[in-house]
């Protein structure tokens, strides 16, 4: 049997040598994606995490309420059990400390103040003028910087010298004599939301926590942290962040990180002891993993079934080299048989053969994958995705690649060896097994649908397994439409005149095995097509969801509230053409019983709709049109305000009761930017008050002043009625306000009669009859506008939103906007909200809500980020506003991101993994086909064909067999996108992406596919036909003969 | 004379290993007989064939087949002659397998663009000639082996050629079909008025034949 074997390859080497590249193929295939769903899966959770934003992973320990003795001691247990906790990353660490309240010297209104350590306190916050403290080593001295408002504040400038008194016992603090050495402004996004103060610099009202007592707080005085912690004043927070270098890290370590970080909680609760009455270790880290984790798994369970739907296609590629070799060795096993061979024993030579085949496509397999792997990662979007890597070789590459060519060559033993019937009782037998595999696959494929439409959150075998059931069962029943069509081509070429065409119809439509390579290129077909859809299916949705969750270009989440001119700044260094200011808050709408987090608002400047808002909306709408109608009909106008100006205000109100107004002006920068300008409140009594700092940029505008009156009600005797009659005297001239609306505000509306406003030069008068005690609680509030006051708020709602109120176009809806009432009515909806996917969430223009607010009283401008559309650069790190989040930026990490990058890798694999597949099947089959048929080509040569006839013949004859069976290819391709795809791709948590997926058909692409795969085909017919004609003749004839 | 050959060299292979099928072979045919080439296997009568019918090229002489040099024709005259002059009968008949008798038969016909009905009309006489009406339907496969080269003969027939070549035709058949398959081959000499050259070592063939032209080692001996 060897000798055997070993001549017979020797005979037979390019039919061997076919086999064996199917099945490397196969095996390769398989090799690469173990090598994707292992090392670059392993690769990719450390470069996600290492890419990870440091809020995500920094690992931050809490303690507070610490003796001004163990200060110290405390602070290095603490960096001791987190740099433990971080084992076996190296980390960085930064401190920061703040020390109990103590009285300011020199004060009369229980001003208090406290000393801050800031580690990398030029990181946190920019130098106005001075230098950084440095420590001085004596706990009775120190030197500080102050912010730029605490110093204004507290009048102190660089060399000024403070001296705190010391506290009493019960929370210790030593005198210390402080030296201002520099003035400091907070930069936005850097922790100063724990400060005691926010980073203000200032509270009028500050509680500390030891008591109900509030009292006004000025700081911080920022020290060395040596000088804080050494100094003795105890400590009323401190905390220490870790931020571990995950640049190296493997799921192993990064698993060691997560139960070391739990567990140092508990360890640093044990370690601190008494010296802390508070302590908690807090991190992202664990909800990063985790959510990294998910989002593998889901890229996992697609490359496995892109990788199965390879196996399969390769099964069908080596069934047909496998069904090739049996008929060519057909006469050789007769022959064998006839010599009195058994069938065990030729099926011992099969299984060797087969074993043969398997043992060099595994020596082959693992070399290639790795390759092959190597070079997918040095491309896009792996290499973009940072992983990149050289050749390796795993385990489970190996083991894959083991058991793909095991398995493949089980299907070439099994073709070897099945058993030969008499023609009809095989074809009857054949037909009935066929359809009863037919009926299985389609079957299965459709269960597996169904599995992948329940989209439960792990995918199981058969949800991996659907795509190639759904592909197979598809192309095999595409299969049956061939015959069919080819049974039309025969009655036509019947009554055609000529010979080459209705000839080549003849042999299509009649010889049995001129489709025996049909499931193979209708799968490969199919798999190609589908391939390129699901890619382009998949990255579309990727853009979608990058488009919806952003809402627009660029958003810039802002850590401290805007400022007047940030827009301007913004537009400079982004160059686009629209930034509005924006927001998305909670909602609360009385009605709302849906599910799931509570509605969302989300407002911005919708006359920039179509630059400012994205996010896929039905065919034939766009954002322009949705939002038509949601902004006033025309912009405020107002009254100019130079930059620097000073607004003065007086007031006088008739009646026993002494009456107080608390000034609220609101003024709007040319970006629409309105900010609020407040005053504390003023007594009626024709005293001038300076209200200074309202217009810091140039270009303001003051659109609206609101005057809330108060009273004490202790000074109410009987209710009656009190004239008021406030001057605000601009920096300018306040122009014409006929345009402006004067009222009183809701819900309190009828309680101040007669509002009325009138302008002359630079005064603005604002006047009314207020209802002194008429109703209690409820402000009353005198509103001048320089808008007209909307009746309701038109707004655009998320479908989710509809469904969940039962409400329809037109509806009305109240609705909370902090703590103010607001009338909405809808004029459209949507599928979603732009930057509040999946969310029940309302859409409005922000200058109507603005305007709505403002004729209600409530001047609070809802503004938390800035939107930009169309922008030339995104780099705003410069400004220090907050968190940038670029649309493009979101669709990249989607994309390319390296969670995200096994999917489409694989596919780059797949497709032309499946173009090889099927012109090697047609190669295959053509040549076999050919060269059973020499003599008979030959003979048309006899009849007096001549060579082009002959190769029109065998061209067109292929050619009405291959283009019905590519067009049934791709037919189930675009099937199977429509069906599988959309259901393949997931979100990031393994839940149906939002918005929902929609198919993508990508013509250019699918064309150039099928034209690529008709010219392969064109070829390799036309080479092996060309070939064949030119034999036919005497030579062949004589063969035959 | 409708054959005229002249001086034929026809030699495979090169140096010691060189094999001389066809040396200096010459004669002529009238038009309307029916001549009989025999030679032992291998002498060379097929060889002989394949350059009279333009299926080889001689290394020498000349083939003239009613006045027309087949030597000196390119592929596409070669196959033109096949189309109108000449026509073949092999020993395996070369029946195409996916076409019916009527079919096959029709082939020659769709060739030269004869139209369906005077197609149809011509292959249902040549079925007739050769007695296949009833198999008309039928696929090579579902006949024998003498009706499968009545259906060639029939074929051969189709284009009216002037000279119908046919090598060992009933080298596959029994005696009695080959016998049968010999008289109708006559037949059809004499009705259709074509000239047929018959490879045989059928002595019924021989004596059915007008002539007899003997070929050993690749020269005419007799």
């Amino acid at each position: 049997m060897i000798a055997l074997l070993g001549r017979r390859a020797r005979a037979q080497w390019p039919v061997l040598a076919a086999l064996l590249a199917v099945v490397t193929l196969g095996a390769t295939l398989l090799g690469v994606c173990a090598l994707l769903v292992t090392r670059s899966a392993s690769l990719a959770l450390g470069v996600a995490a290492a890419q990870a934003e440091p809020d995500r992973t920094t690992v931050t320990a809490y303690t507070a309420n610490i003796d001004g003795k163990d200060a110290a001691a405390v602070t290095d247990a603490t960096r001791a059990v987190l740099t433990s906790a971080i084992t076996p990353f190296g980390a960085t660490t930064a401190a920061r400390a703040s020390s109990v309240t103590r009285e300011l010297p020199g004060r009369t209104d229980d001003a208090r103040t406290y000393l801050s350590g800031v580690e990398d306190l030029p990181e946190k916050a920019a130098l106005v003028t001075g230098r950084w403290p440095r420590a001085a080593g004596h706990p009775a001295r120190a030197e500080t910087v102050l912010l730029e408002s605490t110093a204004k504040l507290l009048g102190l400038r660089v060399g000024s010298r403070v001296r705190l008194a010391a506290k009493p016992p019960d929370s210790p603090a030593p005198a210390v004599l402080l030296t201002v050495v520099g003035i400091a402004r907070p930069l936005p996004g850097a922790g100063w939301d724990r400060d005691p103060l926010d980073g203000a610099g200032y509270e009028a009202d500050h509680n500390d926590g030891d008591s109900m007592l509030t009292f006004p707080a000025y700081g911080p005085f920022l020290v060395a942290l040596p000088d804080l912690l050494d100094g003795g004043s105890s400590l009323s927070r401190m905390e220490i962040a870790a931020y571990p270098d995950l640049s190296h890290a493997t799921p192993a370590t990064l698993n060691t990180l997560v139960a070391n970080v739990l567990d140092a909680d508990p360890r640093l609760t044990g370690t601190v002891g008494e010296r802390a009455q508070f302590t908690r270790i807090a991190s992202g880290l664990t909800g990063t993993l985790i959510a990294a984790r998910h989002q593998q798994d889901v890229t996992e369970a697609a490359v496995l079934a892109v990788a199965l739907l390879g196996t399969v296609l390769t099964a069908a590629a080596l069934a047909l080299a496998g069904r090739l070799t049996a008929g060519l060795r057909a006469g050789e096993t007769a022959l064998l048989s006839a010599l009195g061979t058994s069938r065990a024993q030729l099926a011992v030579t099969a299984v060797l053969e087969a074993g043969l085949i398997a043992l060099a496509a595994v020596a082959l397999g693992v070399p290639l994958s790795s390759l092959l792997h190597a070079g997918l990662s040095h491309l896009a979007p792996m290499s973009g995705a940072g992983l990149a890597t050289a050749p390796q070789v795993s385990g489970g590459q190996v083991l894959a690649v083991a058991a793909g060519a095991l398995a493949l060559t089980v299907i070439l033993t099994l073709m070897a060896i099945r058993s030969e019937a008499a023609p009809g009782e095989r074809g009857r037998r054949e037909l009935l097994a066929r359809s009863g595999a037919d009926l299985l696959l389609v079957v299965f494929a459709g269960l597996g649908w169904w599995q992948l439409h329940a989209r439960s959150a792990t995918p199981d075998l058969l949800q991996t397994l659907a795509p190639a059931l759904l592909l197979t069962a598809g192309a095999a029943l595409a299969l049956r439409l061939v015959p069919p069509a080819l049974r039309v081509a025969d009655r036509l070429a019947r009554r055609a005149d000529g010979l080459p065409l209705p000839l080549a119809a003849f042999e299509a439509a009649r010889r049995p095995q001129a489709a025996a390579a049909g499931l193979l290129i209708c799968l490969a077909a199919a798999t190609g097509t589908f391939g390129i859809a699901l890619d382009a299916t998949w990255n579309r949705s990727q853009h979608d969801q990058a488009d919806l969750a952003v809402g627009t270009d660029l958003t810039v989440t802002l850590a401290t509230p805007p400022t007047p001119g940030q827009g301007g700044a913004i537009a400079a260094a982004t160059g686009a053409g629209v930034v509005s200011p924006a927001s998305k808050q909670g909602l609360a709408i009385g009605q709302w019983l849906g599910a799931g987090d509570p509605p969302q608002l989300v407002t911005t400047d919708t006359t920039h709709a179509a630059q400012l808002l994205r996010g896929r909306l039905p065919d034939g709408d766009d954002w322009a049109g949705v939002t038509r109608g949601l902004a006033p009909a025309a912009p405020a106008g107002g009254s100019p305000v130079p930059v620097g100006g000073t607004f003065v205000l007086a007031g006088r109100a008739t009646g026993s009761v002494p009456l107080t107004v608390a000034p609220k002006l609101l003024l709007q920068d040319p970006s629409g930017l309105r900010t609020l300008c407040t005053a504390a409140p003023i007594t009626l009594d024709g005293t001038r008050h300076r209200i200074a700092g309202c217009a810091p940029a140039d270009g303001m505008r003051l659109v609206a002043v609101a005057l809330p009156v108060e009273y004490d009600p202790y000074d109410l005797v009987a209710p009656g009625q009190s004239k008021i009659a406030v001057t605000l005297v601009a920096p300018g001239p306040v122009g014409d306000i006929t345009g402006w609306t004067t009222l009183s505000a809701e819900p309190m509306a009828g309680q101040i009669a007669f509002p009325a406003a009138r302008a002359a030069g630079n005064r603005l008068r604002l006047t009314g009859t207020v209802q002194v005690g008429a109703s209690e609680g409820g402000a009353l509030t005198l509103v001048t506008m320089a808008f007209p006051a909307p009746e309701v708020v038109p707004a655009v709602v998320s479908r989710r939103l509809a469904d969940g109120l039962g409400v329809h176009v037109g509806s009305p809806l109240e609705v909370a906007v902090g703590t103010t009432a607001v009338p909405i009515k809808i004029a459209g909806i949507v599928p979603d909200v732009p930057a509040a996917p999946g969310a029940a969430a309302v859409l409005v223009d922000l200058d109507t809500l603005s305007r709505v607010l403002t004729a209600r009283g409530d001047l609070e401008y809802p503004v938390d980020s800035w939107w930009v559309g169309e922008p030339t650069r995104t780099d705003l790190e410069g400004l220090h506003l907050g968190t940038v989040l670029t649309r493009a930026g979101e669709t990249a990490r989607l994309t390319a991101g390296p969670l995200n990058a096994g999917l489409p890798a694989v596919l780059l694999l797949l497709v032309p993994a499946a173009v090889l597949l099927l012109l090697a099947g047609v190669l295959l089959h053509v040549t076999h086909d050919l060269r059973d048929r020499a003599g008979e080509v030959a003979r048309l040569r006899g009849i007096g064909m001549t060579g082009r006839e002959i190769r029109t013949t065998l061209l067109a004859q292929h050619a009405f067999v291959l283009l019905p069976l590519l067009a049934a290819g791709a037919l189930v391709g675009a099937l199977g996108t429509l069906t599988v795809a959309p259901l393949l791709v997931r979100a990031e948590t393994g839940a149906p992406p939002i918005p929902a997926v929609t198919p993508a058909w990508p013509w250019g692409a699918e064309l150039l596919l099928l034209a690529l795969l008709v010219a392969g085909c064109t070829l390799a017919v036309g080479v092996v036909a060309g070939v064949q004609a030119r034999r036919a003749g005497a030579a062949q004839i004589r063969v035959v003969s | 004379m409708i054959l005229s050959v002249r001086g034929l060299h026809r030699t495979f292979g090169a140096g010691p290993a060189a094999v001389h099928a066809l040396r200096d072979i010459t004669f002529d045919i009238e038009p309307g007989t029916m001549v009989a080439l025999v030679g032992r296997s291998g002498s060379g009568k097929t060889t002989l064939l394949n350059v009279i019918g333009g299926l080889d090229r001689p290394d020498a002489g000349t083939v003239h087949i009613d006045g027309n040099d087949v030597t000196a024709l390119d592929e596409d005259g070669l196959s033109q002659l096949r189309r109108d002059t000449v026509s073949y009968i092999f020993q395996t008949f070369g029946l195409i397998p996916v076409l019916s008798a009527a079919e096959n038969v029709g082939a020659p016909l769709r060739l030269v663009r004869t139209p369906a009905a005077d197609r149809e009309k011509r292959v249902r006489l040549l079925l007739d000639l050769v007695g296949l009406s009833d198999h008309a339907e039928q696929r090579p496969g579902e006949l024998s082996g003498g009706q499968q080269q009545r259906v060639a003969i029939a074929r051969a027939l189709a284009a009216s050629p002037r000279l119908l070549i046919a090598d060992e035709p009933t080298g596959q058949l029994d005696a009695e079909t080959g016998r049968s398959v010999m008289a109708l081959l006559r037949g059809v000499v004499e009705s259709e008025g074509v000239t047929a050259l018959v490879s045989t070592h059928d002595p019924v063939m021989m004596a059915l034949a007008d002539r007899v032209i003997r070929i050993s080692d690749g020269q005419i001996v007799a």
